[in-house]
């Protein structure tokens, strides 16, 4: 049996809407803030092999297409009807990805037999460990994130297992949030059977079985003819992140894909060794994690909505995530914060994308996306703590136009607060709440602004946390002659004498009086400035977001008043244009920061170091890392000028003297 | 074109004047007219083409029309409703004025951040809707309250007088002025006005904070934005249709339809049209409600097709639901309004096949131009509408209404490539193509159904529109639900809801305090000043003697949540302070809504809210006669139904009378639209003419 094409649409919009009916019964019954506002959460009608075939098109986040529940599905010895099962370890299957997140699934039973699952996620607050919320930079090891379940029953043939919950609600802070949301995400698998057995009796066993495998069957041929609209051949793409510790190093991500006719492979070989902070992605080397393939789907999406979101996306693709690497690593490593790595992800995969189709894709959004929390008290001498809201940047700018300012693209999920609900509920000033000027991409289309949040804080003892702050160094880079984005600024009293830059501090003690000021970087430009309509120049520098300076350094534009000078704009140009040195059409603006990096880390070393770290064992893969990099620093200051691999080499032979055991393990 | 018989009988009110109360809805491609002759109880419907291009001429046109058919004497008009498009349209085409906004410095980009979050969270390219102010035209002004709307720092007049120059600069015709905090304290916004008025006494100028006085700058700003860009063309309009009417010797007061269901004089409409902006949704829900009502009906989901838009909202308990935020394009309007959501395209949406064989319907839409294929005015790709013709449903020529003439083969002839792809029949593709819009509508619904918790089974589907009869039987049974209702003047159900619709206003007042015995003494000075603001609303209304209905909410939530509940504020426990009441009907809304209920939480409630409300008296339908023997179909036609060619009889609509019965198929035709009644389906005729259309594979 199979359905035909006039019927396979009616079949996809059933499972969908059944998918969606799972998310709002979630959001509607839910406690927490992360699952009702954030909508941090997943869920899916599943195959029996644990491929998701469908799931909500305007709920939830947007990670968790194609998450395969495969690996999971098999840890649980004997399944009965009514059960429902749960894991949060990161490491029994690599399927939930961190603690906070408790993965849940549901078989699903028409007459006697299990014909496909129900599944989904939640984000809870906190699931205990060293720090509130489980989540920190700091930590190393697994074990310091949370209590951890194993692949395991919590409901047992429609009896809910009250010892679990009463194990879990002794380890976290707030027991009874997570009481709460656990028994909306059961709601949600109930309903979810609910719908799944009334589309079999809609169009009857035979045809719903044929029909999950045909709906993936259609979006592999969707994602097939958007993979075919791209020229054979192989792309390679790096980028950064700030940091792959506190005030630690850059991070690289390194990503080579290749396109063979409709067909995809995306290697992450010669990304940075897994870290001893908890950035690590924990993917178990699945071919592919969805964790991977976030950016992927953003991009074939962009390419064509049309698209159905199931798993059937992923069969075009392989992902290639070396073990021991931080897109693949080992236990006990941490993971918790992994999500700062898998936004440096996507925008790893949009440029290499950039790289095979320049003109389709946009430049590069914002990144470093931060949410900021107040911890203080209120007059009465009340704790208070409250999340300010998100500070990022734009969108990057497109063939089309410019990119969306203050959130976009991949970093455009979240909700802010009010302003007027912050200053109500947190005793707390806000003294500005606007657009960054002159931090969008300069280009054809320039690149979306950032955002800035300024509070000034009142109490002793108050401490500002902003997790996932990024993009302070490397920029985000504009294409095709558009400029790079500014960079992200986080300012303790900022245009005053105690100005203090805070970098990328996750944790900022305060003062009474302080101001605090956060920055969100820009998105990259579009396309050669000079071809800006001056028009649209002379817009942004009316809304104040271009100065009149960076019009006429960066675009030509000159501005009298509110009006263009024609004459004046057309010579600048034109002086513009024949002072320029020859410059490649492809061209990629990376920013100031990582043109320099660059220079000292040039591309035969950064693989040499890859290299030599990919035979050592994990244990010493992010020491030596640091090393290394030090090592190199000291020698290019000395006035070292190799610009070759075998510097890296040496450099390693150097440490390995130093560290006779690291000698040992390198060559046996 | 004739009427449809309705007929009604005298009203219900003791102190209503006898006369035609005439209600007129302006949409996109139609106006609708429906008199009700309050001496007589018929009611008489009219349809002409809207003149989107001369706004005002349709009414015109209609009442001359009017005159020409019905003999009606335009000076025995004691009541004239008018629901318009132009404010939605001002906005949608985005043809307001050149509007400027005064707000804090630093702040300037409230309408372009809006609350962040992009509507397509997919696409790498979704943005924000543009907002109706663009930046350049946004001047920050120096001056500050408190989230208590104490003065932190006086406004700057300096800094106001550099912003008018601003104003003045970009050519402005008029300005909001929304500063933070406002909805606590207006003083600083008046000071504001007070120098703009003083500067440039030409601008149009309109305070955020007297709009829709509520917290969150975002959703206030951009209200009073959308209100004051609309505000000169609907204001315009209003004066010139009352011109209009004047000409056609109508001497009763213009009254306009309002987005929360009731209506107002033009007069205040001119000064107050963010109000008016959604009326046209939110009439036809109020006839819809009328309707339900008429037949005790408690729980109805109506359903409203038209070319371009399919329209739900629920009516629970005989009560339509309100709400704010709903849409007007992309922008969404703050005030409350009945609660309408879009959940797909009308008639005209386009059906295709994809590049891999699958068959696909919308979003493109043929909307009313071109229109569907058989139309024949240009309509080329073949829509919802031409798969009905396709089957036979629509074009059965046996009935002789003067509407538009169907081209039946163009329809066919407009799907025979689809077939061809596809290698099946023009019917089966036809009867696919419906099936695919159905499920896209269903995807929309059960959004609704599981957003609010609700069991469909619960609720009759009352369908209108020029398409909602069409559709019904096959959403009811996609839903499995096991009624529909459809009216006996479906084709002009908004029209007849601004007929009956009362004169009806909201007032709020952020209150944002526990709900507790502390905070009860600024709570009720809160409540007695609403509801003097209420009664003078009224007075000024309808005049020094009115009696109006008050009726108390409250946005509430459990501290710490960061969304409201509209939960009622009962009188009496107000009135004996019964606070426990008060408490206990909080949480048993949200444990309504969420499922469960937070005793040891605090209760804040962030605003006040009440609804003043005078009624219009109701018409009572005179029943219609008495079926003496079943009902004969005016023919026996061949149309394709569930998979099979099938003889299924036609009937005229109005030849049906109560206590007509028989099972589907049919095919029930009036001049405005046309039921389709699948197998499975039996059709029941109440004594005021309405079709109750039972499912009687889900009743069973």
């Amino acid at each position: 049996m199979a359905l035909s094409g006039s019927a396979l649409q009616i079949f996809a919009n059933y499972c969908v809407a059944a998918a969606e009916s799972m998310a709002y019964t979630l959001i509607r019954t839910a406690h927490s803030t992360f699952v009702k506002e954030t909508e941090d959460f997943s869920c899916a009608l599943i195959t029996p092999e644990g491929l998701a075939f469908a799931s909500p098109k305007t709920l939830g986040a947007t990670w968790y297409i194609g998450l395969d529940y495969g690996p999971v599905l098999g840890l649980i010895k004997e399944y009965r009807p009514g059960d429902i099962c749960m894991t949060n370890d990161a490491y029994s299957g690599s399927v939930a990805t961190h603690t906070p997140d408790i993965l849940m699934w549901k078989p699903v039973y028409y007459r006697g037999e299990i014909v496909c699952y129900v599944g989904g996620h939640i984000h809870n607050t906190d699931m205990g460990g060293a720090v509130p919320a489980s989540l920190s930079r700091r930590l190393t090891e697994i074990q310091q994130e949370g209590i951890r379940f194993p692949p395991c029953k919590i409901v047992d043939q429609g009896e809910l297992d009250e010892g679990l919950l009463d194990i879990m609600a002794m380890n976290v802070r707030a027991p009874s949030q997570n009481r709460g949301d656990l028994q909306a995400q059961i709601a949600m698998l109930v309903n979810g059977e609910k719908r799944v057995l009334e589309i079999i009796e809609r169009f009857g066993i035979d045809d719903f079985k044929a029909g999950m495998y045909q709906v993936m069957n259609y979006a592999e041929k969707q994602a097939e003819a958007v993979l075919k609209t791209i020229p054979d051949g192989e792309y390679f793409f790096a980028e950064y992140a700030d940091e792959d510790s506190e005030n630690g190093k850059p991070m690289r991500l390194a990503l080579t894909l290749t396109i063979d006719n409709g067909r995809a492979v995306m290697d992450y070989t010669g990304s940075d060794p897994q870290l001893a902070s908890s950035l690590n992605m924990p993917t178990g080397g699945m071919p592919r994690h969805a964790l991977a393939l976030v950016g992927f789907h953003y991009v074939l999406y962009t390419l064509n909505s049309d698209i159905l979101l199931n798993s059937g996306l992923d069969r075009v693709v392989r992902c290639i995530l070396p073990e021991g690497t931080v897109v693949n690593a080992t236990a006990p490593a941490a993971v918790g914060m992994r999500s700062l790595t898998c936004k440096i992800t996507h925008m790893l995969t949009f440029g290499v994308f950039s790289r095979a189709i320049p003109e389709r894709m946009p430049a590069c959004s914002a990144g470093g996306m931060a949410i900021v929390t107040v911890k203080t008290m209120d007059h009465a001498g009340r704790g208070v703590m409250a999340s300010l809201g998100p500070v990022g940047g734009g969108a990057g700018g497109v063939a089309t136009g410019d990119g969306s300012d203050g959130s976009g693209a991949n970093n455009a999920f979240l909700r802010n607060t009010p302003v007027e609900i912050n200053e109500l509920e947190v005793p707390i000033r806000m003294r500005r709440y606007c657009l960054a000027p002159d931090s969008g991409g300069a280009g054809t289309h320039r690149g979306g602004l950032g955002l800035t949040m300024e509070f000034e804080v009142f109490t002793p003892g108050t401490t500002v946390t902003a997790r996932n702050r990024d993009r302070t160094y490397f920029a985000s880079w504009g294409v095709l002659g558009g400029g790079a984005g500014a960079n992200a600024i986080f300012t303790r009293n900022p245009d005053g004498p105690d100005t203090e830059a805070l970098g990328n501090t996750d944790v900022v003690p305060c003062k009474p009086g302080d101001r605090i000021r956060l920055v969100g970087a820009g998105a990259g430009g579009f396309g050669d400035p000079l071809l800006r309509e001056p028009r649209r120049v002379l817009i942004d520098v009316l809304s104040g977001y271009v100065s009149l300076e960076a019009a006429r350094r960066l675009y030509g534009v000159v501005i009298d008043g509110s009006r263009i000078d024609e004459d004046g704009t057309r010579r600048l140009r034109q002086d513009m244009q024949c002072a320029r040195p020859e410059r490649q059409a492809d061209v990629f603006d990376f920013g100031s920061y990582r043109t320099a990096f660059e220079a000292r880390w040039t591309e035969a070393r950064y693989r040499e170091l890859t290299t030599i770290l990919a035979r050592l064992p994990v244990a010493w893969r992010f020491f030596v890392k640091h090393q290394l990099f030090d090592a190199l620093d000291a020698r290019l200051e000395a006035g070292g000028q190799e610009d070759d691999a075998a510097l890296v080499q040496e450099l390693f032979a150097d440490l390995a003297k130093r560290y006779p055991t690291l000698k040992s393990q390198a060559t046996g | 074109m004739p009427a449809p018989a309705g007929m009604f009988d005298t009203m219900q009110g003791d102190t209503w004047t006898m006369g035609l109360r005439i209600g007129v809805d302006i949409g996109g491609s139609f106006t609708d007219f429906a008199v009700l002759d309050e001496s007589n109880g018929t009611v008489r419907s009219l349809k002409v083409f809207s003149r989107p291009d001369a706004p005002g001429r349709e009414v015109a046109d209609g009442m001359r029309m009017l005159g020409e058919r019905y003999g009606i004497d335009p000076a025995e008009v004691v009541h004239f409703t008018h629901g318009t498009t132009v404010g939605v349209n001002a906005v949608v085409q985005r043809k307001g004025i050149r509007l400027g906004l005064i707000t804090n410095r630093y702040f300037e980009d409230v309408l372009v951040l809006a609350r962040l979050k992009t509507p397509d969270m997919y696409h790498l390219m979704s943005s924000r809707p543009e907002p109706l102010v663009p930046r350049y035209r946004t001047f920050g002004i120096d001056g500050r309250l408190d989230a208590e709307g104490k003065q932190l720092e006086p406004v700057d007049a300096a800094s106001v007088r550099e912003a008018v120059a601003g104003l003045k600069r970009t050519g402005c015709e008029g300005v909001v002025i929304s500063l933070l905090h406002a909805y606590r304290n207006p003083e600083h916004e008046r000071q504001v006005r007070a120098i703009v008025a003083e500067t440039a006494p030409e601008l149009f100028v309109s305070c955020a904070s007297e709009v829709w006085p509520i917290i969150r700058e975002y959703e206030r700003t951009n209200t009073a934005v959308i209100g004051g860009y609309v505000q000169p063309v609907v204001s315009n309009y209003l004066t010139s249709l009352q011109e209009a009417l004047r000409h056609s010797g109508v001497t009763a007061d213009l009254k306009v339809t309002k987005s929360n269901g009731g209506v107002m004089s033009a007069e205040r409409g001119k000064t107050d049209c963010v109000q008016i902006v959604l009326s046209g949704t939110a009439s036809g829900v109020i006839g819809a409600a009328w309707v339900a009502q008429l037949c005790d009906l408690k729980n109805v989901m109506s359903l409203d097709i038209g070319g371009t838009t399919a329209d739900v909202a629920l009516i629970a308990g005989g009560e339509p639901q309100y709400a704010t935020g709903e849409y007007i394009g992309d922008h969404q309007i703050h005030i409350p309004s009945v609660s309408v959501t879009s959940i797909g395209d009308g008639g005209g949406s386009i059906a295709r096949v994809d590049p891999f064989g699958v068959l696909k319907v919308g979003p493109e839409s043929a909307g009313s131009t071109p229109g569907p294929v058989c139309y024949g005015r240009g309509g080329r790709e073949p829509t919802i509408t031409d798969a009905f013709a396709a089957i036979g449903v629509l074009g059965q020529t046996a009935l002789g209404y003067d509407s538009v003439r169907l081209d039946v083969a163009a329809a066919r002839e407009a799907i025979a490539p689809l077939a061809a792809r596809l290698g099946e029949s023009i019917e089966a593709v036809a009867e696919a193509i419906i099936n695919v819009s159905i499920s896209g509508m269903y995807s929309g619904i059960s959004r609704l159904i599981s957003r609010f918790g609700i069991d469909p089974r619960e609720f009759a589907l009352m369908a209108f529109g020029g398409a909602g009869p069409m559709l019904a039987c096959h959403l009811a049974r996609a839903l499995n639900m096991e009624r529909i209702t459809v009216p006996l003047t479906p084709g002009v159900l908004s029209a007849l809801g601004g007929l009956i619709a009362d004169t009806r206003n909201d007032f709020v007042a952020v209150a944002w305090c526990a709900l507790g015995d502390e905070e009860w003494a600024s709570l009720e000075r809160t409540r007695q000043a609403l509801e003097q603001e209420a009664i003078g609303w009224v007075r000024a209304e309808v005049g020094a003697m009115a009696q109006p209905e008050l009726t108390y909410t409250a946005e509430m939530r459990y501290q710490g949540q960061s969304f409201e509940i509209e939960t009622a504020f009962d009188a009496e426990a107000m009135r004996t302070k019964n606070l426990a009441a008060l408490r206990e009907a909080f949480h048993q809304a949200h444990e309504r809504l969420y499922r469960y209920r937070d005793e040891a939480a605090v209760i804040q409630v962030v605003a006040l809210r009440v609804v003043a409300k005078v009624r219009t008296p109701r018409p009572v339908l005179t029943p219609v006669p008495d079926m003496a023997e079943p009902a004969k179909p005016a023919a026996v036609v061949p149309c394709w139904m569930d998979g099979a060619m099938r003889q299924m009889p036609l009937y005229r609509r109005d030849v049906l009378r109560a206590g007509d019965r028989f099972v589907g198929p049919a095919i029930i035709a009036q001049d405005d639209t046309t039921t389709c009644v699948l197998p499975d389906f039996e059709v029941n005729v109440d004594r005021w003419g309405n079709l109750h259309i039972i499912n009687l594979a889900a009743a069973t």
